[in-house]
C-alpha cells in the first residue's frame, strides 16, 4: 500500500516519525473499511429482505415480470446511496459495488446457514440474484461522468436493463422443461414443488399475470425498462438519502 | 509527490486487520442470520383459532402408508377433506387452495400430489359444501423423527393444518437422489443439480467486486482521499489514467456479461417461462348423498369439564338402521365405543376413543326421526385447545357425524352452530 503526504495533513509533532503517523492513518483506514461494510450489509441485508423477499429468496419466483421489476429497484437505493457517500467524500468509485458485494456476501451467508445448514432447502431452490456487474456499471458510469445526473438517467437505466441478462446464465438451466403426472413444469416451478414450503404456497407466486402480457412474449425487455425508469428516480431520492446520512453536524460548545 | 513503501508499518497492521476482518464476518453472520426463515413449526395448528379449525376444513380418512422409512424411500399421505358449508365470514373461502404438507423443512419431499384425479402441482379451486380426496406422494430425504402434517394453504385465509403423524426416516441424507428426467430425454438429479455452476458463478462476479473495492482501497485508502477531497483537490482524484481504468474494466464487465449470455442460450437452446395458473373444476367425491339427515337443536359447552353437549334432531331416510360412532372436527376424532369396539389407527393425540356418547343408544330404524343428545367429552379437547371455543369471537362449534350401519356401511352429516358456554361443573343443558 502507498499513501502520500501531498495534503499537507498535520502530520506535526504528536507522531515521533512520519512512518508511525502513516501506519495509524492505515489502520484507520482498515478498521473504516471493515466497519462501513458490516454496517452496508447489515442494513441492506435487511432492506432487501423485506422488500425483494420472496422473490429473491425462491428459484421458482425468479420471473420474467416481477422480479426483474422488483429487484433492480430495491437494490438501487443502498447503491445510490452508498455512491454518494463515496463519491462525494471520498472520490471513490466504488459505492454500488460495496453495498451489491456486501448484500451478496450477507445473502450467500444466510442461504448458506439458515435455508441450506438448518432447513435443507437445497441450494438450487435459495440462491440469491446475482448483483455485481450492475455495481460495476453504475460506479464506473458515475466515475467517468463525475455526474450524478448521468448516472441517475445513463446509470439507472443500465442497472434495470442488465438485471436479467446477468442472472440469465446461472437462471437458463432451471428454465428447462420436465412434467410431472402429464402437467408442464420448468425445473425451477419442480424444485418450488418438490421442496416442500409450509409457508410459501404456490398461489403467492405472481408469475406473470396481468397487462403486461399484451407485449406478447417479450416480458423481460418490458419489465427491465420499467425497472430501469423507476430506478432513475430512486437514484435521485437516495443519493439525497445518502447525502443526508453522510453528513456530520457538531453541537456548538455555547449550545451545551 | 513523495510516496513512501509502508511495508513495515503494515506489518504491525495486518495481525489487527485480520481479527478486525473475523469480527466483521462474525458479525455478518450474526445480522443475517438473526431474521431467519423460520422453518415449519410442528404445531402452528393449536394456535388457530378453535372455531376457525372446526368450520373450515374436516379431515376425515387420514392415512400414512409407512411411518419409518429409509431415506429415498416413499410413501403415501391420503384422506379426504369436506369444506364446511358455515365457512366463517372471517376466513377467505377456498377458490385458490394448494395441497401442502406441514413439516419441519423439506425433510420428505413432494414428488406428486393429486386432487381426485387432477394433479396439482398448481393453486386449485375448492367449492364449499363439497368433499375433495386428496394424495400426496412423499419421498423420505433426512433422517430423523418428525410430525408430517397434511395441510391445504387458501389464499387471504392462511395455512389449515391438518392431523399430524410421526415419522421417522433411517439413513442419511448423503445419500438422497431426486432424479427427474427433462422433456429433452436426460435425467438430471434435481437434488443438486447446477450447484457447483451457481457457486462458481456468483463467487467469479464476488471476487471480482473484491478486487475493484481492493484495488481503489489499497490507492491511498479512505482518509487520505478525504482530506485531499476536503482540500478541494477532489478532481486529481479521478484523472484520465483512473477512468482509463475504469473503462477497460467496464468493457471487460460487459463483455463477461455478453459471454455468460451467449453461452448459456447455446447450452439451454430451447427455455419455458414458469408456468402457474389455477386449477379450476376439480371434480369432489362422487358419492351417493348422505342418507342421515341431522338438525341441530342447540348446544352447551362446559369449561371445566371439557364437554361439549350438541342436541340434534337425526332423521334415517336409509334402509338400514343406524347408530353414531363418531364425531370429528380441526383433526380430532371422538369415537362411540360402543360402535368402534376395536381401536382404529390413528395418531393418539388427536383420538379420542372414547371420547363419544349418545342419550340413547338404540339404533334409528328406517324412517324414523329422533332428538339426540350428543355428548363429547375428553382431554384432547382441552389440549387441542378446542375449549378456546368459549373465548372465540364467533362461539360456533363446526364438525362431522359419522352414522354406522349394521352392514358397515357409513354415512356422514355435517353439523354445527352456536354454543352456549356453561363455566361451571356439573351444568346440564
Ligand atoms: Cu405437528
Amino acid at each position: 500500500m502507498s499513501a502520500s503526504t501531498e495534503t499537507g495533513s498535520p502530520a506535526g509533532k504528536t507522531w515521533k516519525s512520519k512512518e508511525e503517523f502513516l501506519g495509524c492513518v492505515i489502520l484507520t483506514d482498515w478498521i473504516l473499511l471493515v466497519i462501513l461494510f458490516a454496517v452496508l450489509l447489515g442494513s441492506f441485508h435487511i432492506h432487501y429482505m423485506l422488500l425483494a423477499g420472496d422473490w429473491d429468496f425462491w428459484i421458482d419466483f425468479k420471473d420474467r415480470r416481477m422480479w426483474p421489476t422488483v429487484t433492480p429497484i430495491v437494490a438501487m437505493c443502498f447503491a445510490a446511496a452508498a455512491q454518494s457517500f463515496f463519491w462525494t467524500r471520498f472520490r471513490l468509485p466504488i459505492g454500488a459495488t460495496t453495498v451489491v458485494l456486501a448484500l451478496l456476501i450477507g445473502e450467500w451467508i444466510n442461504r448458506y446457514d439458515n435455508f441450506w445448514g438448518w432447513t435443507f432447502f437445497p441450494i438450487n431452490l435459495v440462491f440469491p440474484s446475482a448483483l455485481v456487474p450492475m455495481g460495476f456499471w453504475l460506479d464506473i458510469v458515475l466515475m467517468i461522468s463525475g455526474s450524478w445526473l448521468v448516472t441517475a438517467l445513463l446509470g439507472g437505466l443500465g442497472w434495470g436493463l442488465l438485471f436479467y441478462p446477468i442472472n440469465w446464465p446461472v437462471l437458463a438451466q432451471y428454465h428447462q422443461a420436465t412434467e410431472i403426472d402429464g402437467v408442464l413444469l420448468t425445473l425451477a416451478d419442480l424444485i418450488g414443488f418438490n421442496y416442500v414450503r409450509t409457508g410459501t404456497p404456490e398461489y403467492i407466486r405472481m408469475v406473470e399475470r396481468g397487462t403486461l402480457r399484451t407485449f406478447g412474449k417479450d416480458v423481460v425487455p418490458v419489465a427491465a425498462f420499467f425497472s430501469g425508469f423507476i430506478s432513475m428516480l430512486v437514484y435521485f431520492l437516495w443519493w439525497n438519502m445518502g447525502k443526508w446520512f453522510s453528513t456530520t453536524k457538531y453541537i456548538e460548545i455555547e449550545e451545551v | 509527490m513523495k510516496s513512501l513503501n509502508l511495508q513495515s508499518m503494515a506489518k504491525c497492521a495486518t495481525a489487527r486487520v485480520v481479527r478486525l476482518w473475523i469480527l466483521g464476518l462474525a458479525v455478518a453472520g450474526a445480522l443475517t442470520t438473526l431474521p431467519a426463515a423460520t422453518p415449519a413449526a410442528a404445531h402452528g395448528e393449536r394456535s388457530q383459532q378453535a372455531f376457525l379449525r372446526m368450520r373450515t376444513l374436516n379431515w376425515y380418512d387420514v392415512k400414512w402408508s409407512k411411518t419409518e422409512l429409509n431415506v429415498n424411500d416413499e410413501m403415501e399421505l391420503t384422506g379426504k377433506v369436506h369444506v364446511f358449508s358455515g365457512w366463517p365470514q372471517a376466513v377467505a373461502r377456498p377458490g385458490e387452495s394448494f395441497l401442502n404438507v406441514g413439516e419441519p423443512g423439506p425433510v420428505l419431499i413432494r414428488k406428486s400430489a393429486f386432487v381426485g384425479e387432477v394433479p396439482v402441482p398448481r393453486t386449485f379451486s375448492m367449492d364449499v359444501g363439497e368433499d375433495y380426496e386428496y394424495k400426496i406422494v412423499l419421498k423420505a430425504r433426512r433422517q430423523g423423527r418428525y410430525h408430517v402434517h397434511v395441510q391445504i394453504n387458501v389464499k387471504d385465509g392462511g395455512p389449515i393444518v391438518g392431523p399430524g403423524q410421526w415419522i421417522t426416516i433411517k439413513g442419511d441424507m448423503k445419500d438422497f437422489t431426486n432424479p427427474v428426467t427433462l422433456l429433452e430425454g436426460s435425467t438430471i438429479d434435481l437434488e443438486t443439480y447446477g450447484i457447483t455452476w451457481t457457486y462458481i458463478y456468483h463467487f467469479f462476479w464476488m471476487a471480482a467486486a473484491t478486487a475493484w473495492i481492493l484495488y481503489w482501497f489499497m490507492t491511498k485508502g479512505i482518509i487520505v482521499r478525504y482530506w485531499q477531497v476536503k482540500a478541494g483537490k477532489g478532481r486529481e482524484l479521478i484523472g484520465q489514467d483512473e477512468k482509463r481504468i475504469g473503462a477497460i474494466t467496464l468493457a471487460a464487465v460487459l463483455l463477461a456479461v455478453l459471454v455468460f449470455y451467449a453461452a448459456a442460450n447455446r447450452e439451454f437452446p430451447r427455455t419455458l417461462p414458469m408456468q402457474a395458473g389455477l386449477l379450476t373444476g376439480i371434480s369432489p367425491i362422487n358419492e351417493p348423498r348422505s342418507t342421515v339427515a341431522v338438525q341441530f337443536k342447540g348446544g352447551s359447552y362446559t369449561v371445566p369439564g371439557r364437554e361439549l353437549r350438541i342436541r340434534a334432531k337425526v332423521t334415517n331416510n336409509g334402509k338400514e338402521p343406524v347408530r353414531l360412532g363418531e364425531f370429528t372436527a380441526a383433526g380430532l376424532r371422538f369415537l362411540n365405543p360402543e360402535v368402534f369396539t376395536t381401536r382404529p389407527d390413528f395418531p393418539d393425540y388427536l383420538l379420542a376413543d372414547r371420547g363419544l356418547s349418545v342419550s340413547d343408544s338404540n339404533p334409528i330404524a328406517p324412517g324414523e326421526t329422533r332428538d339426540l343428545e350428543v355428548i363429547i367429552q375428553d382431554a384432547r379437547f382441552d389440549i387441542e385447545r378446542l375449549s378456546d371455543l368459549a373465548y372465540d369471537t364467533d362461539s360456533q362449534f363446526g364438525g362431522l357425524l359419522f352414522f354406522f350401519t349394521p352392514s358397515g356401511e357409513r354415512q356422514r352429516a355435517e353439523i354445527g352452530g352456536p354454543v352456549i358456554p356453561k363455566f361451571q361443573a356439573g351444568a346440564t343443558l
